[in-house]
């Protein structure tokens, strides 16, 4: 260990217990808690209008889905391509509990938390149970088969009517100490809400991936057989991987729902599977600070391309339809040209710029 | 003579001075906005739909139909995804307007408790009965789903011979497609003289024949399609290949297709060719293959702002029109009466429209009414079938009778 | 029995379609291991040169079927070059990643035309009038469809087991180090595998337009649709992927035939390709005729 706990310019390790510190100095843990105190305290000082409130809590979610998409995918080397029908099946929990006991019956609306659980629950188990293919299927095969656990849930919400077939089940308006949530306060809320969700499973995500359960993923990545060999069982941590992916997904969808007082089946497709990939591939597989880089890029990038599109719809004639052609078009250009240059997500930016501070002012 | 001279060229460039900074101070910008899929799933719809309400709110400014104000209609492309809708709304509500155009079904029903909170008049492009239920401030442009199909389904009634004639449901996979269904049942439990012999709820497909051969061993003779146009040209292209289009209206051993509002117009007979003959299709709105004053503002409206030819004769274009139509005149009367043009006061003149007030747009078949229990626009329906590759009219405009009876 | 053999042509009509769709798949995964998403729109892509050909420049549509598929050809060659070329070596993952942008530019560019927006159908071409053989019929379209995808098949089969590029393209999906020490050029077989993905993408686009109409949102959907296929035969074989087309084909027929409007069941044509994927995965994991994949710790 270093003789200077605030900097630590070099590798000074003597044990495997100093390199799992998730804070390598104290520098780190400061500076990191003060970026979370800034997170809480900002909306306190500026109110930013409805729209980026919903904007930031959405994106907010999305990291929890992600974290979960780049568990399963980024650290035990799964590809889903059925991340959103984990989401749904949260949110759909949810969605069922309120058809069932109406949807602004106490339970729903005064143990919210618990009821957030419980979408994580229902998830995990379903996610459990939609990874039970991956004993025997590998890779691409594997993709597929989470893809048809996708198209399943997809038809089984269309065909319900206790999921009133796809259409719009309503959630009702949630109370906290001071009474009920407003539509004022909604977003206000909602954002401390999933802060602190955030919070709470990154750092318990971080704290699993150094132990025993965390380091088992990565080596049924690298090799499920060298894995078997060292004892482990590979079989078992690619089922619970997803299951790990599903409980943090099944939150997300509890979140999803409760913030947007409704779940309807356009906001768990196909599409939004693909988008889920999007934004864990763009923030960078297999790192942690991946999931909050990447929906965090494709969502604002999202924004951008709107406005951008817009405002070409006013110098522009729209006779062209060019405004409504650049939206897609620059979106996918951007995403195309980054991972060109930068295959491995926004993350590895993170990595070269944290040690250029850290071996500042030498170049290397 | 040259000091008069002086002061009356002084005084008139002062006045013209004013003129110029104070006019534009005193026109007042009334904001309104449109959320809708340009992109994505249902844009063939969308696109000419957000052209329909663009072009009528730019005539509105340019001929300074509400005398030097002007209305400023910010156009969003949602993608077909309700999550993006709402973020659109947010940013509407931050803006203030006084009125909001939707799109979806999806996205009206989900957002409805958001509309009836904040209190603000809404008019989407869905004409899902749903929209109704438990809101207030929903206003649909025509006729329900559900009073389309219902309508097509009497018209059924009435017009074939021997027995109950038996009717096949086509419909798309999903709310928007679903809605009407239960309606129908309800109508034909209250008396109407049909039987729904099956639901088909069509996927992806490249060959129904499987279908048509069911619906035919089941002695269906009526298809009652309510869906986009893509799955309807797929549907009669294989009729026509297993020779089961009627050539008139009911034709024994064949199928006569019908179809509500978005499974007709000109893009069905683009997609379908030769297949959709004899095709009847119902809408509130006049079309551009029949000849009438509707037909000819449309055209004039799309040529005026140099439209293709595809979107002028779109009844999607006819349908963003009317609905920017009813916009403006909200705005015009309040505004007359000398009213604030705020949420309130729009609802308010929203649900006057009826009576004498009833207001007449030329491209639709009757005249759009609203009243605290009525909120679908145009009660009356046109029916109208495929002859030589065109609409043309069949009877005139007629109301569903078994529509009052189940709500 | 009529009925039952009509669902069977039906079944297989359909299913070749989906064999052809799927063989753009197969053959950019046998050779660079890359899933492309975004092949529903280069289908359309296709679908839409060919009409633009026929119908704004005039062409006989034969021959303006044959160049689009020669224009998709070197589009999709090119698209390999600028995009994915910088790309080999990098994780796969992030190729799949590339493809969904590209998905994202080519909506943009189709949204940029007239087709992105509007419908149109093909000019009729062939007799109305559809071929009957006991009480089973078959339209002139769906025959000609079938035609070409046999015909096109059985040139890609002849490619790969005789031709010498057809040869080193196998080469090079079996070991790409050993092939480039034998001189086979790698990043052209990849090149080259893209622009046959695309020559095929655009014949599938052309046939299923002329069944379906032309709509954008219908034709990029097959991408998706035949995902379950280009699985159950086997990610790398051409012929896995005939045979799973037609088994799908069938399947869905036959769904829609004696499932649907039964026990109050609909729609089951949409599913059951992949629960019935699921658990033929089960029993052989690398589909019908995937390669095993053999693994050395």
């Amino acid at each position: 260990m270093s003789a200077n706990r605030w900097l630590a310019t070099g590798n000074f390790f003597a044990t495997y217990k100093e390199e799992q510190r998730i804070f390598l100095t104290h520098l780190d843990r400061a500076v990191f808690v003060l970026f979370i105190a800034v997170l809480f305290t900002w909306p306190i000082f500026f109110e930013l209008s409805n729209k980026y409130m919903l904007v930031i809590n959405n994106i907010l979610i999305a990291m929890v889905a992600i974290i979960g998409l780049n568990l399963v995918t980024g650290f035990a080397g799964l590809i889903s391509i059925g991340h959103a029908a984990f989401v749904g099946v949260g949110a759909y929990t949810l969605a069922s509990i309120c058809q069932v006991i109406g949807y602004d019956h106490v339970a729903v609306t005064h143990a919210w938390p618990a009821m957030i659980l419980l979408c994580g629950i229902v998830g995990a188990a379903f996610g459990a149970f939609a990874g039970l293919p991956a004993l025997r299927l590998k890779h691409l095969y594997l993709a597929i088969a989470t893809l048809s656990f996708q198209m399943i849930f997809e038809w089984v919400i269309h065909h319900t009517s206790f999921f009133n077939q796809g259409q719009t089940i309503f959630v009702g308006r949630v109370y906290w100490f001071t009474g009920q949530v407003g539509r004022s306060e909604h977003y206000f809320f909602w954002y401390y809400v999933c802060l602190v969700t955030l919070v709470l499973l990154g750092l318990s995500v971080r704290n699993l991936l150094r132990s025993r359960y965390g380091r088992c993923l990565v080596a049924v990545r690298d090799n499920d057989r060298a894995a078997d060999a060292m004892g482990m069982s590979p079989g078992f941590t690619k089922v619970y991987a997803f299951g790990l992916a599903g409980f943090l997904a099944g939150i997300a969808g509890g979140l999803h729902a409760y913030m947007y007082r409704g779940v309807g089946i356009e906001s768990f497709t196909l599409h939004q599977s693909i988008q889920y990939l999007a934004m864990a591939i763009v923030g960078g597989l297999g790192t942690l600070n991946g999931s909050f880089w990447g929906p965090a890029a494709i969502k604002l990038l999202d924004l951008q391309v709107e406005n951008l599109a817009e405002l070409a719809g006013k110098v522009l004639t729209s006779h062209l339809s060019l405004a409504t052609a650049l939206r897609p078009l620059t979106f996918g250009l951007v995403i195309v040209l980054f991972l060109m240059f930068e295959p491995r997500g926004i993350a590895n930016w993170w990595r070269i710029v944290k040690s250029y501070f850290k071996l500042w002012p030498f170049r290397y | 003579m040259r000091l008069a001279g002086k002061i009356a060229i002084a005084t008139t460039v002062l006045m013209f001075i004013a003129a110029i900074v104070t006019g534009p101070v005193c026109a007042k910008v009334y904001k309104t906005a449109l959320s809708l899929a340009i992109t994505g799933p249902t844009s063939d719809a969308g696109n000419p739909y957000s052209k329909g309400v663009e072009d009528f709110f730019r005539l509105v400014n340019e001929e300074k139909l509400l005398g030097d104000d002007t209305i400023e209609c910010i156009i969003r492309d949602d993608k077909y995804e309700t999550d993006i809708t709402k973020r659109n709304f947010e940013e509407f509500m931050d803006m203030g307007i006084p009125i909001y155009l939707n799109y979806s079904t999806g996205s009206t029903l989900g957002l409805k408790r958001d509309f009836e909170e904040e209190k603000i008049p809404v008019i989407p492009a869905s004409f899902h009965y749903g929209n109704l239920e438990n809101s207030h401030y929903i206003f649909l442009p025509i006729a329900s789903y559900s009073e389309q199909v219902i309508g097509l389904a009497e018209y059924v009634a009435n017009h074939s011979e021997g027995g109950t004639p038996k009717v096949a449901v086509f419909i798309h996979p999903s709310a928007f497609g679903r809605g009407p269904v239960d309606d129908l049942k309800k109508a034909v439990a209250a008396g109407l003289k049909v039987e729904v012999v099956e639901v088909v709820e069509h996927g992806k497909d490249l060959d129904n024949t499987a279908t048509l051969q069911r619906l035919q061993n089941k002695g269906v003779q009526f298809v009652i399609c309510h869906t986009v146009q893509s799955p309807v040209a797929t549907l009669l292209n294989d009729a026509q290949r297993l020779g089961l289009i009627a050539g008139t209206f009911g034709e024994k051993g064949k199928m006569t297709f019908l179809g509500a509002h978005y499974t007709g117009g000109n893009d069905l007979i683009a997609l379908a060719g030769e297949a959709a003959e004899n095709f009847y299709w119902t809408t509130s709105y006049t079309i551009t293959s029949v000849p009438g004053p509707g037909a000819d503002a449309q055209l004039a409206l799309a040529k005026r702002y140099k439209r293709d030819e595809k979107t002028a004769n779109s009844h999607n274009y006819a349908n963003g029109v009317m609905v920017a139509q009813v916009a403006f005149e909200a705005m015009r009367r309040a505004k007359a009466r000398g009213l604030e043009i705020n949420r309130e006061n729009l609802y308010n003149v929203l649900n006057d429209m009826n009576g004498i007030n009833a207001f007449y747009p030329v491209t639709t078949v009757g005249p759009v009414t609203y009243s605290k229990t009525d909120r679908a626009g145009v009660d009356s329906l046109q029916l109208y079938v495929v002859k030589g590759g065109q609409f043309t009219a069949v009877g005139l405009p007629f109301r569903s009778v078994y529509m009052r009876k189940i709500h | 029995m009529t009925y039952f053999l009509q669902l069977v042509v039906s079944g297989v009509v359909v299913g070749s379609i989906y064999a052809l769709s799927a063989l753009g798949f197969v053959l950019i995964y046998k050779s660079s291991r890359v899933l492309n998403i975004a092949h529903g729109q280069i289908i359309a892509a296709g679908a839409f040169i060919t009409y633009a050909l026929t119908v704004f420049l005039g062409i006989p549509i034969f021959i303006s079927f044959l160049c689009s598929m020669v224009i998709t050809f070197f589009l999709a060659m090119s698209v390999e070059r600028v995009f994915l070329r910088r790309l080999i070596g990098e994780p796969i993952i992030s190729v799949i990643m590339v493809t969904i942008g590209l998905m994202s530019i080519l909506d943009g560019l189709i949204y940029l035309s007239p087709f992105g927006s509007n419908n149109y159908s093909f000019p009729a071409f062939l007799p109305e009038t559809p071929l009957n053989f006991a009480g089973v019929s078959i339209s002139w379209t769906q025959l000609v469809g079938v035609l070409i995808t046999a015909v096109l098949i059985s040139a890609f089969s002849w490619f790969f087991n005789r031709s010498t590029v057809g040869i080193s393209m196998r080469a090079v999906s079996d070991d790409q180090f050993a092939s480039m020490s034998i001189g086979i050029s790698v990043p052209r077989v990849f090149g080259l595998a893209w622009a046959m993905a695309g020559l095929s993408a655009a014949a599938a686009g052309g046939i299923i337009g002329n069944i379906t109409g032309l709509n954008f949102e219908t034709l990029h959907a097959y991408g998706i649709i035949v995902f379950p296929v280009v699985i159950l035969g086997g990610l790398d074989s051409v012929g896995g992927a005939v045979v799973a087309g037609i088994i799908m084909g069938l399947i869905q027929q036959f769904a829609a035939g004696y499932l649907d409007g039964n026990w109050g069941l609909s729609g089951t044509a949409n599913v059951l390709p992949y629960i019935i994927l699921l658990i033929i995965l089960l029993f052989k994991p690398h589909g019908l005729f995937g390669t095993h994949e053999i693994e050395r710790v």
